[in-house]
């Protein structure tokens, strides 16, 4: 069965997180996931996009992938000079973004796609619904 | 177009003072708005709206008016501009909102933020976004729009930076806890990262806690005796102050 996906397309900037959260939290409530799995996911993404280092260009795309038990987040195109080098855990002042990432979610991968980087991430949930196939 | 002066504010405050003239008191206020309006513009920049602000001004002009004393020789202008100004700030400080939140909404908020507490203990797990909706006795999307407008608590006061250990710049309504200080600082040489100098203790150990020790939100709610989204927000503050002194000590 193919995967329910949503795909956003932003500013790279910071008065449109709150839209991606938003987004995050419309699919949330759609898979009855918990408000905390929902905070988790919310404070991974926006922690991405909020690094200036990251941004590639002035937009940034968010495409959320509802899988067997998981939700993925795909964020890119990314600049991966700053977020490789987080990801590898290399010395990082403040919380770093690995741990960070870690402690959010389950899966962290880079994917080169699109003529793109994007970070891939994924958390297991438990999915109260079953996914249905919808793409906005 | 009325003239405001000294002689005619007197005349009016006395009205108003010795014979109860409400009259009296609405053609102070009305006179007075343009001063509120010029006050309030002062701080239109911090994510409130300026009609907002000239209401919220206009109850410090209306408790300049009623408590000012005619026989004192100084005019209302320069006792009404303080009492504006004042309550404008303690508006943002009380408040919390950086940005205007339809009152519903706050409201709802704070439920929710209840309801997160009880539904947590009652059902042994975090509940989900349609448990808290039917708690509140409203719809889902409410609850999103809720838990989001959550996100306007302004992290910095109007007039200092986030203070160290203060309440008042996140949830008053929710502050219903305090951390004990007992807490020890981690062996965990990565907490004490430059960076993290920016946090104060309790901030600090609540980051050590999620991050280091990797408890939930609610684990650590329950560990520190704050509320669950009151720990949210402070992971949340947190981080923000940690990624903007990295960012300070980099242009440095």
């Amino acid at each position: 069965m193919a995967a329910d996906a949503i795909s956003l397309s932003i500013p790279h900037s910071e008065p449109f997180h709150g839209v991606a959260r938003l987004v995050v939290g419309g699919l949330a409530a759609r898979l009855d996931l918990s408000y905390e799995d929902l905070e988790d996911l919310q404070l991974a993404l926006v922690s991405v996009l909020e690094r200036d280092g990251y941004a590639a260009g002035p937009e940034v795309t968010v495409r959320l992938v509802v899988g067997e038990g998981t939700v993925g987040i795909a964020i890119g195109p990314l600049d991966t000079a700053e977020l490789s080098a987080d990801l590898e855990g290399q010395p990082e002042d403040g919380v770093p973004m690995r741990r960070l990432l870690e402690t959010l979610v389950h899966k962290i991968s880079l994917e080169e796609r699109d003529g793109g980087h994007w970070l891939q991430l994924e958390k297991r949930v438990a999915l109260a619904h079953g996914s249905t196939r919808e793409e906005a | 177009m009325r003239e405001a002066g000294p002689r005619t504010d007197r005349d009016l405050l006395r009205r108003y003072h010795d014979g109860g003239d409400l009259e009296a008191r609405e053609r102070l206020i009305e006179q007075y708005l343009p001063l509120v309006r010029s006050l309030a513009r002062r701080y239109a920049n911090r994510g409130e709206q300026l009609e907002d602000l000239v209401q919220v001004g206009c109850i410090g002009l209306i408790k300049a008016i009623d408590r000012f004393d005619v026989e004192r020789g100084v005019e209302l202008t320069t006792y009404a501009t303080p009492n504006i100004i004042g309550e404008i700030k303690r508006h943002f400080r009380d408040k919390g909102w950086s940005v205007r939140v339809p009152r519903g909404l706050q409201e709802l908020n704070v439920r929710l933020s209840q309801l997160l507490e009880q539904l947590t203990i009652q059902l042994e797990r975090s509940p989900t976004i349609a448990e808290l909706a039917k708690a509140a006795g409203v719809d889902e999307e409410e609850v999103l729009e809720a838990l989001e407008s959550g996100q306007a608590y302004t992290t910095v006061s109007l007039s200092a930076p986030s203070g160290h250990g203060d309440d008042a710049d996140l949830d008053p309504l929710e502050s219903l806890g305090t951390l004990e200080h007992e807490y020890e600082v981690s062996e965990d040489r990565a907490v004490l990262a430059p960076g993290l100098k920016a946090l104060d203790e309790r901030e600090r150990r609540i980051i050590h806690l999620r991050f280091w020790e990797g408890l939930t939100q609610s684990q650590i709610a329950q560990q520190v005796g704050i509320s669950q989204m009151h720990v949210s927000r402070l992971i949340r503050r947190s981080l923000e102050k940690v990624r903007e002194e990295i960012a300070t000590g980099r242009q440095v």
